[in-house]
């Protein structure tokens, strides 16, 4: 029957008059449920005020069950002494009392007489309240009795049917506050829940944001227990690290900071037996000491103790079953910690050690990476000085081979003639393959540098043409150049550049036919730098265009003339990428094959910038050695002289009364005439008398160069901040703080 | 009176077919195995260019050099280096430490007079 129905039945059996009344009470309780449905103690007392009055009774109450005892939310013409002697006493689900029947049985019940009744056990309650007659009702709700109204008249007066059905009505009103309260009170539990959760949501995005952030393990545990500490209300709190190999727990961090205590942590030998770090983390659950003073104090507690700490939590930090370390929360107060507590901390726990976890991984993999850095480093260097000790024998075998083939000690036999070279070209195969090996090592290291100068496209690539044009030949095999007239100078690595067009037109050759034809393109599309090799060869099946790319990888492209390295188009890729450009593959089979890359002009330079424009100073370097003048020619590239070089003493005065140079830097050691003289005759000249000469030597003989009136003296091997320095000192160069560019 | 070179290398057959090719083209060719032994001959009977390897045992090619150069008994006297290390920065290295030249293993054996009269000439000393 529902309480709708249970109204309907009552109402049936109520006169006008009474139906009025009871139109009047739910109304009083229906307002007052209306006024206030937060507090359900004011709505039973109305319930119970309307019950008394409808009911004739002297006393009712309303008692909610708790457990097996009742608790009295609601009482009407009681004694404030019944209402404490209840509450110290309290009245259970059992049979001593009406209240406790009727929950037993969930029927309404009454005794007419309660002293005449041998089973009512509260005699104590009734010596106080006085009553004779009782009534109570069961309070339902969704099935289950959660309390019970009773009611009652102090003289021998039974109540009649129609009270009884009248209490079955409060009852049912009671039963729906009751309903109303724990909604009220779920709804509560919820947003407390929410509140709660969005909390520890923040607190974990804030760990999640420094795991995201930084990767420093000391970081990620320093935000996890600052966190930690601040939502269990503690005062302090660390993280220890478990040691599996040594299985006892390491202090990692501690907050607030207190370098002292973390260090007095870090001595102590915490075992994973014997302590309640240790237990913790074995038992996987967190463990509370409510007041350190009164248990018996391992070597951590002891010393949390002696640092002003009186209660602790410790909770494990665990991943997939593993024990990762413990989280420790303290308070310097004594304190049992919740279960709210010990469950917010078990969740953060958990999500903690997913992030010292990937911590660790990091700090894993950048030690790994590491490790490979020194590795790569080492293979280098292997490659390095093997390269070398494999060059001395080859060096022996090419000269002693060609030493043989010159006969320069007697005739050889057409077979002795064969051999020989066959030892030759094997010697030169293997020395070719020694040096791509290197330079891919190199490569991979990411220590082959470029060096940038501005260099003449055409004679690079017809010196690379030079390298090849004898074997061409030797296969009747032209060799055509298609350069675009536009293109002049690159500035790239023409060491590097070289080798690649080297190795695509020896490829090329390689791999044409008898009386084929090799042509060789550049032009500049874009502003860059776009060469091509094309061959008259059987071209290259698709299969194997990306493969020939590959280390040790030929491909089908017909048998080679000779042999190959099987290394020359991985490093050509690899240094063009280097240089900042593609490399490509056009091919047909049947019809040939081109090869071809792409690379930036960079800085292209203009022919008449590289001789200097006419208002930048002029430097004139006079230096028998090309390669000391290129030295000093790449120390002063870009910082706006211009730089004339002599390469004998005499080309050197010439070009110093023709130019009127702003300095001049002279080598001693020259053919003709030396240093020493050329410096005489420019200080015997007024036209020169006054220019500055930077002496730069082998030979350290400063007090003679200055004494003959040189502005600077430099010691070979030469520095170029030491020439900047010189120059600036001179006034030629701008006097800066710093070097200048590059 | 011949042209006299002195050949320091360690590796006795690399010395071996230096001298033999260099004595076919009728140079006197004194050797030295270390970089010391180099020094020492090449003070007391200075001769007119010095082959010098740079990776020797003791003291290397570019120690053996500073030595021969702070003498003024091989004033003059140009010093070559040879090496495998066929890098540009090595042979940037080279001549900024003074080397009148550079020659590149493997030593190409039929231009090998020709690149070492580069340095005789311009001495003028032979």
């Amino acid at each position: 029957m529902t309480p709708d129905e249970r109204d309907t039945k009552g109402n049936a059996l109520l006169g006008d008059r009474d139906v009025a009344e009871q139109f009047a009470a739910a109304d009083a309780v229906l307002a007052a449920l209306g006024r206030s449905s937060s507090d359900p103690g004011a709505v039973l007392t109305t319930v119970a005020e309307s019950a008394r009055l409808l009911c004739r009774s002297q006393g009712v109450q309303v008692l909610l069950l708790n457990g097996d005892e009742f608790e009295l939310v609601a009482a009407v013409g009681l004694t404030a002494e019944f209402v404490q002697h209840v509450a110290r006493h309290p009245i259970r689900r059992d049979r001593e009392t009406m209240a406790g029947r009727v929950a037993l049985d969930r029927e309404i019940q009454q005794v007419a007489d309660v002293l005449n009744d041998p089973g009512y056990g509260r005699r104590d309650v009734q010596q106080i309240a006085g009553y004779r007659s009782l009534i109570s009702a069961p309070l339902i709700l969704d099935d289950e009795v959660v309390g019970a109204i009773s009611l009652w008249r102090n003289q021998v007066e039974p109540f009649d049917e129609r009270t009884t059905e009248q209490l079955r009505v409060f009852a049912a009103q009671a039963a729906a506050v009751v309903r109303n309260v724990h909604l009220v009170r779920a709804l509560e539990t919820r947003r407390l829940e929410l509140a709660r959760k969005l909390e520890q949501l923040e607190a974990l995005s804030e760990v999640g944001e420094t795991v995201s952030s930084t990767l420093v393990l000391d970081d990620v545990l320093f935000t996890i227990i600052l966190n930690a500490v601040r939502f269990a209300d503690c005062d302090g709190g660390s993280i220890m690290e478990y040691v599996e190999k040594d299985r006892v727990f390491l202090a990692r961090t501690t907050y607030p900071e207190s370098p002292q205590l973390l260090t007095g942590l870090r001595h102590l030998r915490i075992a994973v037996d014997e302590t309640l770090v240790g237990r913790a983390a074995i038992e996987g659950r967190p463990i509370g000491l409510p007041d350190i003073a009164e248990v018996e104090r391992d070597v951590h507690l002891q010393l949390l103790f002696e640092d002003g700490w009186r209660s602790v939590l410790a909770v494990p930090v665990l991943r997939d079953g593993q024990i990762i370390g413990v989280m420790v929360v303290r308070r310097k107060t004594v304190g049992d910690f919740s279960d709210e507590v010990k469950e917010f901390m078990q969740t953060f726990a958990s999500q903690s050690a997913l992030a010292v976890f990937n911590a660790r991984l990091f700090q894993e993999l950048e030690r790994k990476s590491g490790e490979l850095q020194v590795a790569s480093q080492h293979k280098t260097d292997f490659l390095a000085s093997m390269s070398h000790e494999l060059r001395t024998p080859l060096n022996a075998v090419i000269g002693f081979s060609e030493v043989l083939l010159e006969r320069m000690f007697g005739d050889l036999n057409d077979r002795q003639d064969e051999y020989l070279h066959d030892i030759l070209s094997s010697g030169r195969h293997l020395l070719e393959l020694l040096n791509e090996i290197l330079d891919l090592s190199k490569v991979e290291a990411g220590q082959m540098e470029l060096e940038l100068s501005a260099f003449s496209i055409r004679a690079s690539i017809e010196q690379a043409l030079a390298l090849v044009r004898e074997r061409a030949a030797l296969h009747g095999i032209v060799l055509a150049v298609e350069i675009d007239p536009a293109i002049d100078v690159i500035e790239s690595d023409e060491l590097r550049f070289k080798q690649v067009v080297v190795n695509l037109l020896s490829n090329a050759v390689k791999f044409t036919p008898d009386h084929g034809r090799v042509t060789v393109r550049a032009s500049n599309p874009d502003h860059r730098l776009a060469v091509s090799v094309t061959d008259t060869g059987i071209g290259i099946p698709p299969e194997d265009r990306e493969r020939i790319f590959e280390s040790f990888q030929q491909g089908r492209r017909g048998a080679p003339r000779e042999e190959g390295t099987g290394l020359g188009l991985t490093l050509c890729r690899r240094i063009v990428n280097l240089m900042g450009g593609t490399m490509w593959l056009d091919t047909e089979v049947g019809a040939g094959s081109t090869f071809g890359f792409t690379v930036p002009m960079r800085g292209t330079v203009k022919p008449s910038s590289i001789a200097g424009g006419t208002s930048a100073p002029v430097v004139v370097v006079i230096d028998d050695d090309r390669a000391s003048l290129d030295l000093v020619g790449a120390y002063l590239d870009g910082h706006g002289v211009r730089v004339v070089r002599a390469n004998d003493g005499k080309k050197g005065l010439d070009a110093i009364r023709r130019l009127q140079p702003a300095a001049v830097v002279l080598d001693i050691r020259l053919p003709g005439i030396d240093g020493w003289e050329v410096l005489e005759e420019l200080r015997s000249d007024p036209r020169t008398e006054m220019l500055p000469v930077i002496i730069v030597s082998i030979l350290d003989e400063r007090p003679r160069g200055l004494a003959a009136g040189a502005a600077d003296y430099l010691v070979k091997p030469l520095a170029r901040d030491d020439l900047l320095k010189a120059l600036r000192r001179t006034g030629v160069l701008p006097a800066t703080g710093g070097g200048g560019p590059v | 009176m011949a042209t006299r070179i002195l050949v320091v290398e360690d590796n006795p057959l690399n010395l071996k077919l230096v001298r033999d090719v260099l004595e076919f083209r009728g140079f006197e060719v004194a050797t030295a195995a270390t970089g010391e032994e180099g020094v020492t001959m090449a003070l007391s009977d200075p001769p007119h260019l010095v082959l010098m390897d740079l990776q020797l045992p003791g003291i290397d090619g570019h120690e053996a050099l500073q030595r021969i150069r702070a003498d003024r008994r091989c004033d003059g006297v140009p010093v070559v280096a040879v090496t495998a290390f066929a890098m540009s920065t090595d042979i940037d290295r080279a001549s900024a430490a003074g080397f009148d030249g550079y020659i590149a293993k493997p030593i190409d054996i039929r231009n090998l007079p020709a690149q070492l009269a580069v340095y005789l000439d311009g001495h003028g000393d032979v």
